[in-house]
């Protein structure tokens, strides 16, 4: 006959096989076990019961009754909560991955080009390209290198065998020179710099003028590490009533601040360039060992970024602008140049190679 | 130019340790390439300065930054009165029995010539003056020529020796060369010389290529018993002119092409002759002669004060002007508002004020000029809007999934030619670097060809790259243009498979995703692109504007540029400036949403192989109503059922009125034009 015992037992028999039914079929077979109407453990135990010593009878029962209830409950809520968690028929290894559409990366040099593009504009400085081909008089003439000049040794020229027409120009915005428009010449050349744009745009506005001119520029370099006969420039020009050399400190400072850290050192120290009168090179603190002193800075802690100063009044009077009312300040380098030690890049060639291995450790 | 630290201290009393002189130069303009032994430093020094191409130039920067006087061992020039041409005879003199003829026929080319006699033995340099020589880089020879070595370090004045004994004549001429003459120069190199070349000859030939290099003739040798020393001046542009034309470069010619100061010849003669003296390696014999046809002074600048700080936005001290200025050898007066400056003739570089005011700002420093940025007075312009379609452009195919690629402006004349235009040829460099870099590309095709030529051989197969740049032909000029090449997978691998090579389409699915970009209604029509295989090349165009094509790339092509056989490579090009001429930038106009459903009709027409599905469009879009909205191929098929030579198009065409809901009716009468006209044109047959 059962006793209370007995049901305290059957009950830990219950809670031991229910833990051990993770799914749907283990639950149902538990369930058969103690449920089935026949046969089944509760069936067993109300017949016992319904045999025990009448006296026994009502206590048992009330206790047969609250196993019976507690069973049929349990059971019902794991099966709903396998129901709520049961994986899909079709269920997936969530781990594999993903279908994905090839996504391609822009070039590094399109990467620091939008950079510099984005912190002059927002100096109030227009950015232009224009024609890789150009005419002795905008590369050198009209920036104060006349024919003989050493100056032109600086950046030796990749002539054309023939001239071609010159139709790289476009609309650099609107005329605002009332003087005429400067004849058209053949190109003759590839351009040695950027700053050619320059007299083009001055050849055409008149002060204030703020642009910056970015592009590829050619000079007869065999390709080593630090050398490439193409590479990209970007060059900035501002001419305006009282424009001085604190102007250019300021604004190149600024721009290395936002281009590389904002705790970026500068120095500027004299340097020649024909254009520019008082001349400048500026160096940043030594990206790589933060001034410590490095084989890339060549242990002085500095680096040179870029060339720049006053732009020279014969340049300014070549356009047409009055040198004794107007100055102004121009700067320039490589964009390569930038990317390089933005990226810790250590071979200019690897530019120019279109390594899928390389250009996919750029953004997008 | 490589400056011995205790030379100059030979004029300058400087006690500062040589890292500090370097440094303290650097920060005046002349860069330090790198120091020696703590003795020499190494400056590179720039093309505006080559009075500093000497000790005793670098010595006067010093004594300026350091402010300390300088002392020099010879007068300054600067402070003489110019010689006259009196004593610039062009007549014989006889000196001691020895004479020497001097004259200057081309004095355009030659404004100076001055020249010395002074016998001499030959034989080594004293073990301080070789050390010296060494020091700075130059091998010593004997001890005449390393005298003149010496003076064109120290006074930075080339000078040369000729053996007067072996000078035809005993006479010097400054001429320019005759036509066809040569001469074998002092490197065992036979050279070619023209009418435009300045040479100094003697009664029969010449006997040095003036500023550049002496003659092997009338070298020095170890039985020379008389030497004619030369100091000129030569104008810079034609001795850059001879070097380069010569190619050849010599400590000599690097002065001379960047200016050499007039006033100094007989100086650099008088220190040369002393030295051999001191040296006991000869002595002068008489005074030198000079043939200075039209001396030249110093030039008078005007310094303002006020533009001083105009320029640099910091005033300086006038006590600091007149210091600077006075120490780096100009003559300064003070005059109402500013100074009046004498310009010393050896610097070249000082033409105007402006040059004063950087001469100024180098020694007060660059440093303690602030900082300040520039109002902005105006609006910057408005951007061309070419820059942001050409971001667009970069924006879409990066993700279309290709990476952008920069290839080299110039390329191999074999690469170009497939892909110049009919009948045109790539624009060639006058001297190029190499073969490789020859002529300007006609196309960004043959660089991204390379760039997937590159990476395949890196085991990368699947290779997307784009460029956008600029491209050349000889009628029009430069061409801005968006290039392509695809290869390998057109659907990437994925474990869930679905991977399958890419075709023709992806590279016309990527054109057509550009056109969409820019707003363009693009045309596709078979094209014959000489570098495409036919039947798989495709021309685009806008109405009648063709603006480029795509295509699979002849394999030859791919195969001669080191590609794998097997590689199929897609590529596609369009003309950026066609494009800006054909579209111009607007901004886009919303249209209102659809207020009534739509009703879809597929059909399927059975039609002849050689239609174009573009003609059936075409067709359909003339004789549909307005309610037809949207057209596309969904299906085509050709085999089983349908007849030889025809195959089955199937096209969901998509109906819609703005202005009520479409019935059945109204679009089954649309369908039966369609098909009607389908019929009639191209002998279409329903499916």
């Amino acid at each position: 006959m059962p006793e209370a015992a007995d049901i305290d037992r059957l009950r830990a028999e219950f809670e031991a096989a229910l833990a051990g039914a993770a799914t749907e079929p283990t639950l149902r077979e538990v369930r058969d076990r103690y449920l089935a109407r026949k046969g089944g453990v509760i069936a067993a135990l109300m017949k016992a019961v319904s045999g025990a010593a009448p006296a026994d009878r009502p206590v048992l029962g009330k206790l047969a009754n609250q196993f019976k209830h507690d069973v049929e409950e349990a059971i019902e809520a794991r099966r709903a909560s396998l129901e709520s968690g049961r994986p899909a028929a079709d269920s997936v290894d969530v781990t594999l991955p993903g279908r994905q559409a090839p996504l391609g990366h822009l070039h590094p040099l399109t990467l620091v080009r939008q950079q510099i593009e984005s912190i002059f504009s927002r100096m109030g400085y227009e950015i232009l390209e224009g024609p890789e081909v150009e005419d002795d008089y905008h590369n050198f003439e009209a920036l104060n290198m006349p024919p003989e000049h050493p100056a032109r040794d600086m950046q030796d020229t990749f002539f054309l065998a023939n001239p071609v027409p010159q139709t790289g120009l476009g609309t650099p915005g609107t005329r605002t020179s009332t003087r005429p428009a400067p004849p058209d010449r053949p190109a003759t050349l590839l351009r040695t710099h950027t700053s050619a744009m320059q007299i083009r745009y001055m050849e055409a506005h008149e002060p204030p003028v703020r642009i910056v001119a970015i592009g590829k520029v050619f000079r007869r370099d065999n390709p080593d590490l630090t050398h490439t006969p193409m590479f990209h420039q970007f060059e900035g020009l501002l001419v305006d009533d009282g424009v001085t050399f604190a102007d250019l400190k300021g604004t190149l400072t600024a721009f290395v601040r936002e281009i590389f850290a904002p705790d970026t050192k500068v120095m500027f120290r004299p340097s020649f360039f024909p254009y520019t009168e008082p001349s400048a090179e500026m160096f940043i603190g030594c990206v790589f060992c933060a001034g410590a002193g490095c084989p890339v800075c060549k242990r002085t802690g500095w680096l040179e970024i870029l060339g720049s100063g006053m732009v020279h009044p014969s340049v300014l009077e070549a356009v047409g602008y009055d040198a004794e009312r107007y100055s102004g300040f121009a700067f320039g380098t490589g964009i390569e140049r930038v990317a390089m030690l933005k990226y810790g890049v250590d071979d200019i060639r690897l530019f120019y190679e279109n390594d899928l291995r390389f250009l996919e450790q750029f953004s997008f | 130019m490589k400056l011995l630290v205790s030379w100059l201290r030979d004029f300058v009393d400087l006690r500062q340790p040589v890292a500090e002189v370097a440094s303290t130069l650097s920060m005046c303009g002349f860069e330090v390439a790198g120091i020696e032994a703590d003795e020499v430093i190494d400056f590179e020094i720039t093309a505006n300065r080559p009075d500093c191409l000497s000790v005793a130039g670098l010595a006067r920067e010093a004594a300026t930054a350091f402010d300390v006087p300088l002392r020099l061992p010879w007068a300054d020039p600067a402070g003489h009165s110019v010689t006259s041409g009196a004593r610039a005879v062009p007549t014989p003199s006889r000196i001691d029995g020895e004479r020497i003829s001097v004259s200057i026929e081309a004095p355009d080319l030659c404004p100076r010539y001055a020249a010395a006699l002074a016998e001499v033995t030959i034989g080594p340099s004293p073990d301080w003056l070789a050390a010296r020589l060494t020091a700075a880089g130059v091998r010593p020879i004997n001890n005449v020529v390393d005298v003149t070595n010496y003076v064109l370090l120290e006074i930075g004045h080339p000078l040369h020796a000729f053996d007067l004994e072996r000078l035809d004549g005993r006479r010097l001429c400054a001429r320019r060369a005759r036509p066809g003459e040569r001469i074998r120069t002092l490197d065992g190199e036979a050279r070619a010389l023209d009418p435009e070349m300045l040479v100094i000859a003697d009664g029969s030939s010449a006997q040095a290529v003036a500023g550049v290099m002496g003659g092997a003739a009338s070298e020095v040798w170890s039985g020379t018993r008389v030497i004619a020393l030369e100091s000129a001046y030569f104008k810079p542009a034609s001795v850059r002119r001879t070097s380069k034309r010569l190619g050849l470069k010599s400590e000599a010619s690097t002065r001379f092409e960047r200016g050499t100061d007039i006033n100094v010849p007989v100086v650099a003669l008088e220190r040369a002759c002393s030295l051999l003296e001191r040296i006991g390696a000869g002595r002068p014999v008489g005074a030198p002669i000079d043939v200075y046809p039209a001396p030249r002074g110093p030039v008078d600048l005007t310094l303002r004060r006020e533009r001083i700080d105009w320029l640099l936005g910091v005033g300086v001290d006038d006590g600091e002007v007149a210091r600077i200025l006075t120490g780096l050898g100009f003559a300064v007066t003070g005059v109402p508002g500013g100074w009046r400056v004498s310009v010393p003739t050896r610097r070249v570089d000082v033409l105007r004020e402006a040059d004063l005011i950087e001469e100024v700002a180098r020694h007060f420093g660059y440093d303690k000029v602030p900082s300040h940025f520039p109002p902005l007075r105006a609006v910057a312009p408005r951007p061309d809007p070419r820059m942001a379609r050409k971001a667009l452009v970069r924006h879409v195919l990066a993700a279309a999934g290709f990476s952008e690629a920069v290839s080299w402006t110039f390329i191999d004349a074999a690469d170009a030619a497939p892909f110049a235009g009919p009948g045109e040829a790539p624009v060639p460099l006058a001297y190029p670097l190499s073969e490789k870099f020859a002529v300007l590309r006609p196309s960004l095709l043959p660089g991204l060809v390379d760039g997937v030529a590159h990476n395949r051989r890196h085991q990368i197969r699947d290779v997307r790259l784009f460029e956008v740049g600029a491209s050349f032909s000889a009628a029009e000029g430069e061409r801005h243009r968006v290039a392509f090449a695809l290869t390998g997978a057109g659907v990437m691998e994925h474990w869930g498979g679905g991977m399958r090579p890419a075709d023709f389409f992806d590279a016309v699915g990527v054109v057509e995703r550009l056109g969409e970009a820019l707003a363009l209604p693009l045309r596709f029509a078979d094209s014959t692109a000489s570098c495409l295989v036919p039947g798989r090349a495709a021309a685009v165009s806008v109405g009648e504007t063709t603006v480029g094509a795509v295509g699979l790339l002849v394999p030859a092509e791919s195969e001669r540029r080191g590609l794998p056989g097997g590689d199929e490579i897609f590529v596609a090009e369009l003309d950026l400036d066609a494009i800006d001429r054909l579209a111009p930038i607007a901004d886009t106009e919303v249209r209102a949403l659809p207020r009534f459903p739509s009703i879809v009709r597929d059909i399927s027409v059975v039609i002849d192989e050689r239609l174009r599905s573009q003609q059936v469009r075409e067709t359909i879009q003339r004789v549909a109503p307005a309610t037809l909205v949207g057209m596309r191929e969904f299906d085509r098929y050709k085999g089983q059922g349908i007849p030889e030579g025809r195959y089955s198009l199937s096209l969901r065409l998509t109906f819609r009125a703005s202005d009520r809901t479409l019935t059945d009716a109204d679009v089954q009468e649309a369908m039966e034009r369609i098909m009607a006209a389908l019929a009639t044109e191209h002998g279409a047959i329903q499916r």
